[in-house]
Parts: C-alpha cells; sequence; structure tokens
C-alpha cells in the first residue's frame, strides 16, 4: 500500500509549515454490523503546501469523502485531520463554521452561487459572512485573474456556466484561504469552459502560491496538477507527480483492469 | 387511475408542507362548526328550560311583556286582581290554578351591601316559591319560606356568596328595601340559565314586590286530563271578565325563545363573520403553498409532461391533492368544532350557566355545512396553482434544476390592483362626503371590498417597493445578513405579496375599528364637555330605574347644591296635523334638567319647555308634524290620562346626547299618572356646591352604599366607562380577530418553510462556505419579519383609511371627531414584528439543523 505521507521538500509560504492538512489514520463508516460500509480506510495523508493536488479514484472510492473529512464538512469515524497545526476533528460546529469562513475556499460542483446576490457579492461574500473588508488590491488582481471585470454587476442566472464557476474560483480565492477545495469544479462544464476554469486555478497556485485541492474524474482536469493520488475502497493506492492526461489515463484503465480482474 | 395514484402519493410524500394548510382549513371549519354546535345546544337548553317553567295556560296583565319581563315605568311588575284567580277557577278544564308574583327589576344584597346578582348579565329574580317553582327545583337543604322573615335562595347563587342558612339578605325594590334571613337553599334541576333565584312566600312577595296584598303578577292554571292547552285557553278567556293576556305553555316559550333567540342568532352570525374572514385568509395560506408545492416540482410535472400526461391530467392530479387536504382538514375540523363548542359551554360555566353537555346538538347540517365550506373553499383556492402546474412544459423537466425561477410581479397585475383600488378609493372619498348615512354605508361597503381586493392585487407589485423601503431602513443594522433576507423576502414577490396580504386582512381590521372606537371615545368625550353641565351621574349600568330610597338618600347629601330626576315614559301624541303617534317616547325631568344638559334648540328656550303643560320636540319631529312654538299636542301619558301640552321649544338634530328626546317637566307628567304610577328615575344628576366636590363625590358613594347596584360617576368616571365599554367592546371583536391573524401567522409560518426546503442547496453553499448557524436562522428571520411588517404597513395603512372614512360618514350621526390611536397603530406593527420573528422560530431552527453535505447534494 502506498502511504501519501511525503518528507516535505520546500516549504510554501512564509515561515509556515510546507504540509496544509493531513490526515492521520482517518476512518469513515456509514453504518453497523452487517451493514457496515467503509468509505474511508485508515487513510493517511498530506497536503502540500503551495501546490496543486487531485484526488482521482471511481465511483464509490470515497474520494469526496476524503475531500469532505479534509474540509471539515464531513466527520469522521476515527482518525484525525489537521488544516495546519490545528486539529479539525472534534470541532464543534461553530469552530467548523469559522474555521470554513476564515481558512478554507470550496467550489463545487455545480450551484456555487447565491441566485440574490451579483457576482462580486457572491466574491466577497464569506468576508461579509466574517464581517472582514475584503483587500482592494488582491480583489482587484483576483477578479482580474479570473477575468470577470466586465460582469460584476451581473446576477449568476445572467452569466454562462464557465463565468459562474469563474466567479466561484474568485469567491475562493478572494479571502485569501489556506486552502481550497474543489469538488469536481469543471464537471458540469465543456471543454473549453473547463479548461478556462483549469487554467485559472493552476495560475492562483504558480503565481499567488494558492494550496487547491481538487476530486475529479477527469484525467484531462487532474493533468494540471502537480500530484494526482488515487483512491480505491476507501484507500490511497497510488499516487503521480507533475502528471499528464495520458499517463493519467493509463493509471486509470490499469487500476480499471486490475479491478476487475482481481 | 394513475393520476389519483400519484396525487396521493404526492400527498402523503409532503404531508409536513400541507400540514400547516389542513390545520388553516381545520381551524376556519372548526370555528363554523363550534358556533353551530354551541349556538343550537343553547337554544335545545333553553327550548327544555322554557318547557319545563312554562305552566299549561299563564294569565297576565295585558302590559306584561311577551317574554315574561316583568319591569315597568314605575319599577312594580304589572299585576292583575286576585278576582281573577277566582274566574280561573270556576273555567272548565281547569284541574288548578295558582297566583304568583315576581319581578326582576330588583336588587338583592348580602349582609355587607355587596350586590348577589349574576356577574353574567343575567336577571336576578324575586318570587314567591310556587308550585311551578318546586317542578324544576328540590330544595337541598333547609325549607320553603315562611312567614315575612324567610327567604330561600338558589345553590348556585348561594354557593358563589358563600351564604348559609341563617344569613341575612336584602332584597331592594321600589317599593323599599326588606331584609330576611336564608331559610332553605333550592337547586335547580334543570339548566339554570345564569339567573339569581330568590323565593318569598306570597304574602311577603306581594308586599315586597308590588306593594298590595291580593294581587298576582300571573294566574298559572294547569289543566285537567285530556284538556289541551288550546281548549283550556279558550275556557279561560271565556272565564275571565277583563281583557288579560293569556298563554298556553306553547306561546310562553315562544315568546321566552324569541327574545333568546334574537341575541342568540346576533351572536352566531357575528361569530360566523369572523369564521369567513379566517376562512378568506385561508384562502391565502393554501393558494401559497400549492404554488410553492408546484413551483418545486416543475420537473417532476415537466416529466409526467414529457412521458405523456395532459395538461388536464396535470391540473387535475393538483386538484385532487387540494381536494384530499380539504377533507382531511375539513373531517379534523367538525371534530374540533365539537370540541370547541363543549369548550365554550364549559366557558359558560365558568360565568354562571351551567350547560349540560347531554343537550349537546349536533345537527345532520353542522357537519355537512362544515365539509363543504372546508372542501369547496380549498379547492378553490388551489385552482389557480393547479392551472400553473398544466401550463408547465414538457421543457421543464430538461431544464437545469435549482430553484425554481423567481416569479417577477407582472405589469397587468399592478394595473389591474392600482385601478380596483383606485375604484376603492373613489368609493371611500363618495362615503366621506355623502350628505345621507345610508348612501354613504353602501359607498362605505363597497369601498373597502374594492380597496381591499385591490390591495391584495397589487400586493405583490408594492411588494418590491416597500420590502425595500423596509430593508434600508431595518435590515441595514444586520450587514451582509441583513442583506440576504431583503433580498430573500423580494425574490418572488407574488409569494411575499400574498403571505403579507393574508395578514394585511386582520389587521386592517383591526386598524379601522381602533380608528372608529377610539374616535367614538373622544367625539364622545368632546361632545360630554360641551353639553353636560352637572357634576354628578348617578344610574344603573343595565337600565334598572332608581328607586325612590336612593334618591331621597342622594338628597340628603349636604354638599349637594341641586337634584335632577330624569324619567322616561311613552304616551300617544296627537299633533296639530291630526295624526295620532303611539308609543312615543317623552322625557321627563326637573326644570334644572335644562342647565344640567344643554341643549341646542333652533327656536324657544328649552327651560320654557318645563313650565306647567309645556313640552319641547325635537327638530325633525317638528318638521315632520307641522309643530310650531306654541303648537298644542294632545299627549295620552301610559298609564295616565291625556293633557294638552303646548310646545315651547324646538330642539336641534345636531346634539347626540339625548338625541332626538322631547322634553317634559316631571311636574306636567305627575299632574296626569297617578302617584303609584309614576316612572321611577332613570337617571338621577347631582351638582356639588361651589368647591366642594370633592365632598360631594364622597359624600355620595357614602349615601348609596346601600345600593350597590347604582353608579356614582363623576364626568370623569362617566367618560372611563365609556371608554372602557367601548374598549370591551373592542377587545372582544380583538378577540374574534385573532382567529384569522393566526391563520396569516400559519401561513407565514409556511411560507418560511417552504422557502427554506425550496433553498435547501443555498442554505448548504451558505453554510460551507462560513455562514454560522446563528447568522443563517437571524437571515431567516429577519425575512419573516420583513414579511410581517409588510403585511402590517399595509393592514393598518388601509384599515386606517377605512376607519377614518367611516368617521367622516358617521360625523352625519355624531361621530364628529377623528382620533386616530397611535399608541394602538404602533403598538400592532411592532407587535407584527414579533409576529414575524415568532413565525420564523421553527423554519430557522430547521434550517439550522439542515446538514450541510445532505444540502449540497439535494438535487
Amino acid at each position: 500500500m502506498t502511504s501519501a505521507v511525503t518528507i516535505p521538500r520546500h516549504g510554501g509560504t512564509g515561515g509556515s509549515t510546507a504540509v496544509a492538512a493531513r490526515a492521520r489514520q482517518v476512518v469513515k463508516a456509514y453504518g453497523s454490523g452487517e451493514t457496515r460500509v467503509v468509505a474511508l480506510d485508515h487513510v493517511d495523508v498530506d497536503i502540500a503546501r503551495g501546490r496543486f493536488t487531485a484526488i482521482m479514484g471511481p465511483s464509490g472510492s470515497g474520494k469526496s469523502t476524503l475531500m469532505h473529512c479534509l474540509a471539515g464538512l464531513d466527520t469522521v469515524t476515527s482518525g484525525q485531520i489537521y488544516l495546519d497545526e490545528t486539529e479539525i476533528t472534534g470541532l464543534k460546529d461553530k469552530k467548523l463554521t469559522r474555521l470554513r469562513r476564515d481558512r478554507i475556499g470550496f467550489i463545487f460542483q455545480a450551484f456555487n452561487l447565491l441566485p440574490t446576490l451579483n457576482a462580486i457579492e457572491n466574491i466577497t461574500l464569506p468576508m461579509d459572512i466574517a464581517g472582514r473588508k475584503p483587500d482592494k488590491a488582491w480583489l482587484d488582481r483576483v477578479v482580474e485573474t479570473v477575468g470577470l471585470a466586465e460582469r460584476l454587476r451581473h446576477r449568476p442566472t445572467q452569466l454562462s456556466g464557465g463565468q459562474q464557476q469563474r466567479v466561484a474560483v474568485a469567491r475562493a480565492l478572494a479571502a485569501r484561504p489556506e486552502i481550497i477545495f474543489g469538488d469536481e469544479p469543471t464537471g458540469n462544464l465543456d471543454s473549453r469552459a473547463g479548461a478556462e476554469v483549469l487554467g485559472f486555478l493552476r495560475r492562483s497556485v504558480d503565481e499567488l502560491g494558492q494550496t487547491i485541492v481538487m476530486v475529479t474524474h477527469d484525467p484531462v482536469a487532474a493533468s494540471y496538477a502537480d500530484r494526482v493520488l488515487y483512491l480505491a475502497d476507501g484507500r490511497i493506492v497510488d499516487e503521480m507527480h507533475q502528471p499528464t492526461a495520458e499517463q493519467v489515463l493509463d493509471r486509470m484503465k490499469d487500476f480499471d483492469a486490475r479491478g476487475r480482474t482481481s | 387511475m394513475t393520476v389519483l395514484k400519484t396525487s396521493m402519493r404526492n400527498f402523503f410524500a409532503h404531508k409536513g408542507r400541507m400540514a400547516l394548510s389542513a390545520v388553516a382549513v381545520l381551524l376556519s371549519v372548526a370555528f363554523v362548526c363550534g358556533t353551530l354546535v354551541f349556538t343550537d345546544t343553547m337554544n335545545t337548553t333553553f327550548d327544555k328550560l322554557f318547557a319545563a317553567t312554562s305552566s299549561d295556560v299563564t294569565v297576565s296583565s295585558k302590559s306584561a311583556s311577551d317574554g315574561g319581563e316583568t319591569t315597568s315605568g314605575n319599577g312594580r311588575p304589572p299585576v292583575v286582581p286576585a278576582s281573577v284567580l277566582d274566574e280561573v277557577k270556576g273555567a272548565d278544564g281547569v284541574k288548578s290554578a295558582e297566583g304568583t308574583v315576581f319581578s326582576t327589576s330588583v336588587t338583592v344584597v348580602d349582609g355587607d351591601k355587596d350586590s348577589l346578582s349574576p356577574t353574567s348579565g343575567g336577571p336576578t329574580i324575586v318570587g314567591n316559591w310556587n308550585t311551578n317553582d318546586a317542578r324544576t327545583m328540590d330544595i337541598t337543604s333547609g325549607a320553603a319560606p315562611a312567614g315575612a322573615d324567610q327567604v330561600m335562595i338558589d345553590a348556585d347563587t348561594a354557593d358563589k356568596h358563600d351564604l348559609k342558612l341563617g344569613d341575612e339578605i336584602g332584597v331592594i325594590s321600589a317599593i323599599g328595601t326588606h331584609r330576611a334571613k336564608v331559610s332553605g337553599i333550592a337547586d335547580f334541576t334543570v339548566t339554570n340559565p345564569g339567573a339569581a333565584m330568590f323565593f318569598l312566600d306570597l304574602p311577603t312577595a306581594q308586599r315586597t314586590l308590588v306593594g298590595e296584598s291580593g294581587v298576582y303578577t300571573s294566574v298559572n292554571v294547569t289543566a285537567e286530563a285530556g284538556v289541551s292547552d288550546d281548549r283550556l285557553k279558550e275556557n279561560v278567556l271565556a272565564a275571565l271578565g277583563g281583557t288579560y293576556k293569556v298563554q298556553t305553555a306553547e306561546e310562553t316559550a315562544d315568546a321566552n325563545k324569541e327574545s333568546v333567540g334574537d341575541f342568540m342568532n346576533v351572536m352566531k352570525y357575528a361569530m360566523l363573520g369572523f369564521a369567513g374572514i379566517a376562512f378568506l385568509v385561508g384562502i391565502f395560506l393554501i393558494i401559497n403553498t400549492f404554488s410553492m408545492l408546484v413551483a418545486q416540482r416543475t420537473r417532476e410535472i415537466g416529466l409526467m409532461r414529457a412521458i405523456g400526461s395532459s395538461r388536464k391530467q396535470v391540473n387535475r392530479s393538483v386538484l385532487i391533492e387540494a381536494l384530499l387536504l380539504g377533507v382531511i382538514g375539513s373531517v379534523l375540523g367538525v371534530g374540533a368544532g365539537i370540541g370547541l363548542a363543549v369548550g365554550l359551554m364549559k366557558l359558560m360555566g365558568l360565568i354562571g350557566m351551567e350547560l349540560s353537555t347531554d343537550d349537546l346538538t349536533v345537527a345532520w347540517t353542522t357537519p355537512a355545512l362544515g365539509l363543504l365550506l372546508g372542501v369547496v373553499v380549498t379547492v378553490l383556492a388551489a385552482y389557480l396553482p393547479a392551472r400553473r402546474a398544466g401550463k408547465i412544459s414538457p421543457m421543464a423537466a430538461l431544464r437545469d434544476a435549482g430553484t425554481p425561477a423567481d416569479a417577477k410581479a407582472g405589469w397587468i397585475r399592478g394595473g389591474i390592483g392600482l385601478l380596483l383600488t383606485g375604484a376603492g378609493g373613489a368609493c371611500l372619498y363618495l362615503a366621506g362626503t355623502a350628505d345621507k348615512a345610508t348612501d354613504g354605508s353602501l359607498w362605505l361597503g363597497l369601498g373597502v371590498v374594492l380597496s381591499l381586493i385591490g390591495f391584495v392585487v397589487v400586493g405583490p407589485v408594492l411588494a418590491s417597493g416597500v420590502v425595500r423601503v423596509l430593508g434600508a431602513v431595518l435590515l441595514r443594522a444586520f450587514g451582509p445578513v441583513g442583506r440576504m433576507a431583503e433580498r430573500n423576502a423580494l425574490r418572488n414577490p407574488r409569494r411575499t405579496g400574498a403571505t403579507g396580504a393574508a395578514l394585511m386582512i386582520g389587521l386592517a381590521l383591526v386598524a379601522c375599528l381602533s380608528v372608529v372606537g377610539s374616535s367614538m371615545v373622544a367625539s364622545a368625550t368632546e361632545e360630554l364637555d360641551k353639553t353636560v353641565g352637572t357634576d354628578f351621574i348617578i344610574g344603573n349600568d343595565m337600565g334598572q330605574l332608581v328607586v325612590p330610597e336612593a334618591v331621597k338618600a342622594v338628597k340628603a347629601v349636604d354638599a349637594v347644591e341641586r337634584v335632577t330626576q330624569y324619567k322616561w315614559t311613552e304616551a300617544d301624541f296627537t299633533t296639530p296635523d291630526g295624526k295620532t303617534l303611539d308609543d312615543t317616547a317623552i322625557t321627563a325631568a326637573d326644570p334644572t334638567y335644562a342647565t344640567d344638559l344643554r341643549v341646542e334648540t333652533v327656536a324657544g328656550k328649552l327651560a320654557d319647555a318645563y313650565r306647567p303643560d309645556s313640552m319641547s320636540v325635537h327638530e325633525d319631529f317638528a318638521k315632520d308634524h307641522d309643530v310650531r312654538i306654541g303648537s298644542t299636542i294632545e299627549v295620552a301619558f301610559k298609564d295616565g290620562t291625556t293633557g294638552s301640552l303646548t310646545v315651547r321649544a324646538i330642539t336641534s338634530s345636531e346634539g347626540v346626547v339625548d338625541a332626538g328626546a322631547m322634553y317634559t317637566s316631571t311636574a306636567t307628567l305627575a299632574k296626569y299618572v297617578p302617584a303609584d304610577r309614576m316612572p321611577l328615575d332613570q337617571l338621577v344628576f347631582a351638582s356639588a356646591k361651589d368647591g366642594q366636590q370633592d365632598a360631594a363625590y364622597t359624600a355620595l358613594k357614602k349615601a348609596l352604599d346601600d345600593f350597590p347596584q347604582y353608579k356614582v360617576r363623576d364626568q370623569t368616571d362617566y367618560k372611563e366607562a365609556l371608554q372602557d365599554q367601548i374598549g370591551q367592546l373592542l377587545n372582544m371583536i380583538y378577540g374574534l380577530l385573532a382567529l384569522a391573524i393566526v391563520v396569516a401567522v400559519l401561513g407565514v409560518v409556511n411560507t418560511l418553510a417552504l422557502s427554506v426546503v425550496e433553498r435547501t442547496r443555498e442554505i448548504g453553499l451558505m453554510r460551507a462556505i462560513g455562514l454560522s448557524r446563528r447568522q443563517l436562522r437571524r437571515m431567516i428571520r429577519l425575512e419573516s419579519v420583513v414579511i410581517a411588517l409588510f403585511g402590517a404597513l399595509l393592514g393598518l395603512g388601509l384599515g386606517m383609511g377605512w376607519g377614518a372614512t367611516a368617521q367622516q360618514l358617521l360625523a352625519l350621526e355624531g361621530l364628529k371627531v377623528l382620533d386616530i390611536p397611535w399608541p394602538t397603530i404602533i403598538g400592532v406593527f411592532i407587535g407584527s414584528a414579533f409576529v414575524g420573528l415568532f413565525a420564523a422560530l421553527v423554519p430557522a431552527f430547521r434550517a439550522g439543523r439542515m446538514n450541510v453535505l445532505n444540502a449540497i447534494a439535494t438535487e
């Protein structure tokens, strides 16, 4: 079994550790007795700071569950999860909410925006909720990076699917979270719009030093990442650095074949 | 068949979402059925009571009123001579006859001089213990009264006032005060309709109540076996020499029932009116519920259409759900209504009327009507949403899920609404400027209905504007949470409009009535200040007359400078134009009354009307009968002779106090009516010597200590009493309107609860990106407050408009001052905010408990 724990090679930003988030012996199980289903089976993983990590795996492999647990959206059955040096397993809802608000960004597959708010209001929403003033210069830069300056006063219904996802990316970036989690962020987009969004994510890692974790089943999307983790049956079974789409696809086929023969 | 099956499945799948609508139907139906069952039961009870207490045939004086009321102007019951009893006994078919004496124009006090009369407003009856009473009451302790110093009382009164055998009580009648000791206590074997009963022996009753022996107030006749009541009545009539009132048991019971029945009918229709308002409000709730359910199922319905359901089938499936809702709500409502009736009966027990649940009367029409109303109203209300469901295109199945499209308030709708509101406003304007109250009230009614419908229609359009203003004023303080609450309230103006409109209806009525009520108080206060020149008014609140002993006590007070006695009687007028006006009211007072009440005259001086053989007439009367100063009117006084009175003053029709009264002096009345037939005083006015007001007030109260039935009031007390009276009436109406408001609050809860369900994903998203539970709950509460305040603003505005118009119209009838009760209005407005908070409790709690992951995953 491959462990995804890596020795921190080089630091990301400033003096903080090179690992943005880590999971130790995380188990997530549903039900009990006969009907017990284990979604995560003693998973150890380190998410490198300032890197773009993709989590892949077939349906039911536990990849979304892992992301939800890392992001503090879901609780674990046992094990620990740390965000930087903070253990988030065992935190109460109030603290978890603040943690998500102040330290984590999200991009979902669909329905990322509040229909009643316009683009810029959606982008600043997490800061508004927190009662913080957005950093104007940073906000401008983020908006410019995602190329939305012209459409900031538009409501979500007036934006295309790709534009909506770019607003979601901008929202995730605007609050300068320690880590951004994406759950199939390009799953609902055509390949061109998907490429646009992935490009922004890549650039935000390269240019802004952002840490990103993305769940996907699309080899092309995964190829934008620095590192790909493969999950199967709730375990991390493999990883790949600096992947290309072809390599990812081959590895996937490999797993599929193994799955069928074993 | 499939349609039915899907409807059933949908209904039960969404039973939680249907629950509040069902409660609204339930409440309205329960109120209707409760009212009907309660009034029917009351009628049954009274039927039984009157059947039990009526003799086969009763003979009484011609002037005795039909319902057995015995009060007459001189405070003594009308009587028949003893000879009647002998004559009746001689008639064919008479088994037995018994002379009885009783009176209701009496007051009974205990040893501490506290009144023993029922506080519920039921009568106090003092009479002799006779076989008729013995039929409906059992002596439970002691013995029937025998001798002047003995009295028997009913068990309910004894219980309530803790009276025991041997306690002394006093019976105050027009004759004087009679003291006696309790010799026995008797319990009712039939329902006691809230009366307090006191029994004396016959000679004592005659002496105490009518002041002479050998007379009866009625003679109860029992038929021999085989003789019908009608036959007996004929025989008795034949045997009697003079003209008397002879009634069979059935006639007596009918007459009694009529007086009770009128009151019962007023109560019944008033309560049904309020049930109607609740139904109206419920319609909004049902429309909203189905609109939201249809909107949430858009995709599902689209799929049904795509795979071949016709419009009609979709339409019908929604209506079938409404039918189910209506049936369930109504069936439960009928049950709850019977429960409500039983509750009301228990409540009557608290105020002294013991109703037996054995008499519970549920006519088959009651549940039938309840079911019919509930089902028809529900299905009609669901018709619009059902039609909208039918219009959903199959394409909807393919479109992206998420929240249903936010409905925009249409311009056409706004136009129609404004047109209706404008028409309503015009009607109200016409009502306000009408010359005649009858024309005006028609315009007022039309204006109220049109402006209400107009506001309901235009509501969604107004919602956008009003919510923005409210948001700017109230919600800005809450930052982004407030802004999101405002946007949420705005996103579907039709829904916000309908939810607010439901609340609007109840509050508009509250505002309107409070304006009218407070204008009544203000107008009366102004009129009293202007016209009343006396310091103290003494009288009985239930209209009992003032006995001479009490008048004597008032006159004996040192600090009092003058006392005016104010009497009232009827007379047949023969005017110069040759017409005879039967039973016309005429007021007789001391000449000082001209000072005590400043009545404007259009001709002559009012003081002159109090000269011997003089009188005043009312302006309209003078016009109608061509009466001028100096005209002579033949006045045939009731219980007296005829006098020719000269008209010396014509009073203005402007006044409100004593409106339409025609005056003569007490001395003139005394000239034509024998002393023992003189009516007692309606009211007594007393004015203090200069600077001795306080002393006089205290002394008067002390002087009337023996007569707890009379109240001394100075002008301030009088105004307060007036205010209390109107306040009580208003509170009762508010209480009944509370039903409509409760239904409207259910509507707010329902809208919020369904909105929360509809926005599950949004809520999940917000929670994921860091909105705390507390902030989420606050957001929902603020949305609720804004909706409630929107309804309140519309309702209060509309209601104040109605109230002001009604005042303008009633200015013709003396409601001259417009007084807007700002504390009440502002109180209601602020109260609405709390109603909004309250309504949001459960939806906010449930939204807060929503699991973030599930919320995100919801399709």
